[in-house]
């Protein structure tokens, strides 16, 4: 049984604090990396097969398989060809991603009313004119719903990564793990979870501003 | 067809499994968890804890949602919904790994840990569920002399059953995930296989462990698409 | 054996061919609110009357109207169906035996046709026969094929076909009272004409009495016995039949509402037979006639878009009996404005302006 120290919790956040803020940037780098890279694929994905029915529910269906696969089996497997570390979360993280990224995607694209691509094409545009000038500025609020979904799934999976030799937060949990029974266990986990649950929320309210000032005026509700 | 796609796949995932492990020798340590009775055992352990905690999720949060939805409080709705997504945001690791810092290792703290992190989905889906129904119809049923309960039991709950059971769905695949994690609090489970795989170096181990984790979240996910197709109410 | 309360929900029950209602004093004031939606209405709808309530949005005709079946309770005063206090009765039980039909229909979507007109006559416990025996017969009276229809689920419907359903569900235990909510308001014009002429159709048969929100002056004088003009606070500006309200508004409120041609609205009251036909030589043979079944709107309609001079009037058996023309139904009009007030018109166009 360990008993909550509030005091004991502040000192060692004094102590600690260069380390930790340390680990919180590293966890924002891993994660932002991961949304990016997903972003690439996932968008570009979902530009080649919105329209296309097949491909596109069997994207959909193998993302949806990948979002079904517990955390740390999915590190696991990586890790005997990857090696610990970076490059196994990263892996991980994106391929949770794209579930949420492509799917939305998809469906923003689709969202666009037939009337709007008509005139768009009555106008002269070519379709990958449509697709990137009138399309994919009518879908980006719907694509960045599904990445700022996929930015809180990376961050809470972040945590696991640690066990993998991840970067992250995540890795104070695990010393807290490791050194249950002293005195600093509770201090440590309590550390790595209160930090990943606000790196979450300050990461979500950056998402409610990115989506003010990004989306087009006439788009906004 | 497509239906059946899902449990075609996991079929011949394993079979592969299965022909590369016999195609391997094993040394004594692997011998000691590559063995039917080990794997069996990790995953009754597995789907116990899994099952255990969907359904005193569904009993909990389903009956909480419903509560929530009929209190006039807006204070206490926004409480609750607002510990809810501080929930969301907590990650299943630390939330186990704490409350086994906090209270003590093993399957009872792995079980409360698990109801804790799969509640949100089914709470917030009960609630969709219920307050997306459409007044009109809420309004036709009390019109019609409806009691409250009449009207929860017979219109408000069978609208919202597609809703609330999507929620179930996640929350199993969920708690299948973070099954995987009780090992770290000795709670047992495949995780064991992942873990132990891990730190002994023995590849073979971690791989059964985690391609059978992962076909079980997969079958769990398939047979709970296929159960909330069948209660669907038609009409919906 | 039954509780007081219980009797006299029976008492109203028994009596499907219309209850009396009165509203009396009633007050319904919303919580927060500085004034009141509903002030000191009084009013008494007689067994088998159809009352249509007919006012601006917002003026407090649906509060009015759904404190009767006590949706929403009244502030003050008192509401008796058939001499009985409605709010001393237990309120599910009551509804039971109100028809209830709003604009968004509120359909069942997890329920069959016939389970959704079941419902009410389950929460009676009716046996299981009488319940199908009477879900085919209410399908039948709206004109919906039974063995078509019983077993689609609404969202198989189209919105007149909805409407339709909504009406038979209300009128499942054969209720004494209707209480209907601009039950047409979101259909197309084409299918809310259809649906009006049905349900007088079926009213002349049933003899409920029914309280009917609009907000459509033109559905009020066309389906109303007697219509309530009503104002802010639900007050109301005049209670009459539609021919006494077309042809003396009580007050410029009143023929504000009535808008302009109030005149022509007045003909849709009044039957072909009303005027004095010409002889059958006067009009030409032709497709377009008028039947002595239809209005003198009808008949007027045909005149305009046929462009003919005089149309041939024909009877039931489709054998001609006069011609009509646009002096004659002028004519109808003519002799019917001195004896009611031919300044209240004249002032009705004037303020419609
Ligand atoms: N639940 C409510 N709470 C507060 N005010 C209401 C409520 N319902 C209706 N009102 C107000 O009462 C007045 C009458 O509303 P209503 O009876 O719906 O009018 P109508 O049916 O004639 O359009 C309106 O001013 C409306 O805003
Ligand atoms: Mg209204």
């Amino acid at each position: 049984m360990n008993q909550l120290d509030f005091d004991g919790l502040l000192t060692f956040w004094q102590q600690r604090s260069g380390d930790i803020l340390d680990m919180a940037f590293q966890h924002i780098a891993v994660v932002a990396v991961a949304l990016m890279i997903a972003v690439v694929i996932g968008v570009g994905v979902g530009m080649l097969v919105w329209d296309r029915p097949v491909p596109r529910s069997a994207v959909i269906a193998s993302a949806g398989v990948a979002l079904t696969i517990p955390s740390l089996a999915l590190l696991a497997i990586l890790v005997p060809a990857f090696g610990l570390g970076w490059v196994p979360t990263l892996i991980a993280l994106v391929l949770y991603s794209l579930l949420p990224i492509v799917r939305n995607t998809v469906v923003g694209l689709r969202a666009v009313p037939p009337a709007v691509m008509e005139s768009a094409k009555g106008m002269g545009m070519n379709p990958l004119g449509v697709l990137v000038g009138v399309q994919l500025p009518m879908a980006w609020p719907i694509i960045l719903t599904g990445v700022r979904v996929a930015a809180q799934l990376t961050i809470g999976t972040a945590a696991i990564a640690a066990y993998v030799a991840g970067p992250g937060l995540g890795q104070y949990i695990f010393k807290g793990l490791a050194s249950l029974g002293s005195k600093n266990a509770l201090n440590l986990a309590l550390t790595g979870t209160i930090g990943i649950v606000i790196l979450a929320l300050i990461v979500d309210a950056i998402f409610v501003f990115i989506a003010r000032y990004t989306t087009s005026r006439g788009l906004r509700a | 067809m497509k239906r059946f796609t899902t449990p075609i796949v996991v079929v011949l995932v394993l079979g592969v499994l299965l022909i590369w492990l016999s195609s391997l020798t094993l040394d004594s340590i692997e011998q000691r968890t590559l063995n039917v009775g080990y794997i069996v055992e990790r995953t009754r352990e597995h789907l116990g804890l899994t099952i255990a905690t969907s359904a005193l999720v569904a009993v909990l949060a389903i009956p909480t949602g419903i509560a929530l939805t009929r209190t006039r409080s807006r204070l206490v709705r926004a409480t609750v919904l607002g510990i809810a997504n501080i929930g969301q945001a907590t990650p299943a690791v630390g939330v186990i790994i704490l409350l086994a810092i906090l209270w003590q290792t093993g399957y009872s703290t792995a079980l409360v840990a698990l109801v804790i992190y799969s509640f949100l989905p089914v709470l917030s889906n009960t609630m969709t569920g219920l307050q997306q129904v459409d007044e009109g119809v809420r309004e036709s049923a009390k019109g019609m002399g409806m009691t409250p309960n009449q009207v929860l039991l017979r219109i408000e709950l069978p609208i919202a059953a597609p809703v609330i059971l999507a929620g179930l769905r996640t929350s199993i695949v969920f708690s299948v995930g973070a099954a995987t994690i009780a090992t770290f609090i000795n709670a047992g489970g495949l995780g064991d296989m992942i873990v132990n795989g891990l730190t002994l170096q023995r590849f073979p181990v971690l791989i059964t462990g985690a391609v059978l984790v992962a076909c079980i979240a997969l079958s769990l996910d398939w047979i709970a698409g296929v159960a909330e197709d069948l209660l669907r109410p038609r009409g919906i | 054996m039954h509780k007081p309360e219980d009797t006299a929900i029976l008492q109203i029950a028994r009596n499907t061919s219309g209850a009396q209602i009165v509203l009396d004093q009633v007050t319904k004031t919303y919580p927060h609110q500085p004034t009141s939606a509903v002030e000191n209405f009084s009013m008494t709808a007689e067994p088998g009357e159809l009352i249509m309530f007919v006012g601006p949005s917002g003026c407090g005709k649906t509060t009015t109207m759904k404190m009767i079946n006590r949706i929403i309770e009244p502030t003050s005063g008192s509401i008796r169906i058939d001499g009985r206090d409605v709010l001393s009765l237990d309120p599910n039980e009551l509804r039971r035996h109100i028809g209830y039909v709003i604009q968004q229909i509120g359909l069942f979507p997890h329920m069959t046709i016939a389970e959704n007109i079941a419902v009410v006559p389950k929460l009676l416990g009716w046996t299981k026969s009488r319940i199908n025996a009477r879900v085919d017969e209410l399908l039948e009276t709206v004109k919906l094929d039974p063995t078509k229809f019983s077993h689609r689920y609404p969202k198989q419907l189209s919105g007149g076909q909805q409407q339709r359903v909504g009406v038979a569900r209300a009128l499942a235990a054969d209720p004494p009272v209707m209480l209907m909510d601009e039950p047409f308001g979101a259909t197309d014009p084409i299918t809310r004409e259809s649906l009006q002429a049905e349900f007088l159709r079926l009213q002349e048969s049933l003899g409920k009495t029914i309280i009917f929100v609009t907000h459509d002056f033109d559905e009020a004088v066309r389906l109303g016995d007697r219509i309530a003009v009503l104002s802010e606070r639900s007050q109301i500006e005049q209670f009459d039949t539609p021919a006494n309200i077309l042809a003396a508004p009580a007050n410029d409120y009143v023929s504000s509402f009535i808008g302009h041609g109030a005149a022509i609205k007045r003909l849709v009251l009044i039957p072909v037979t009303e005027a004095k036909l010409g002889p059958i030589g006067d009009a030409e043979a032709g497709p377009i006639t008028v039947s002595i079944a239809d209005s003198l709107r009808d008949a007027l309609d045909a005149l305009v878009l046929s462009g003919a001079p005089a149309l041939m009037v024909v009877n039931a058996a489709k054998k001609p009996i006069g011609s009509i023309t646009v002096e004659r139904i002028s004519a109808v009009l003519g002799a019917d404005i001195p004896d009611v007030q031919g300044a209240g018109l004249v002032s009705a166009s004037g303020a419609g302006r």
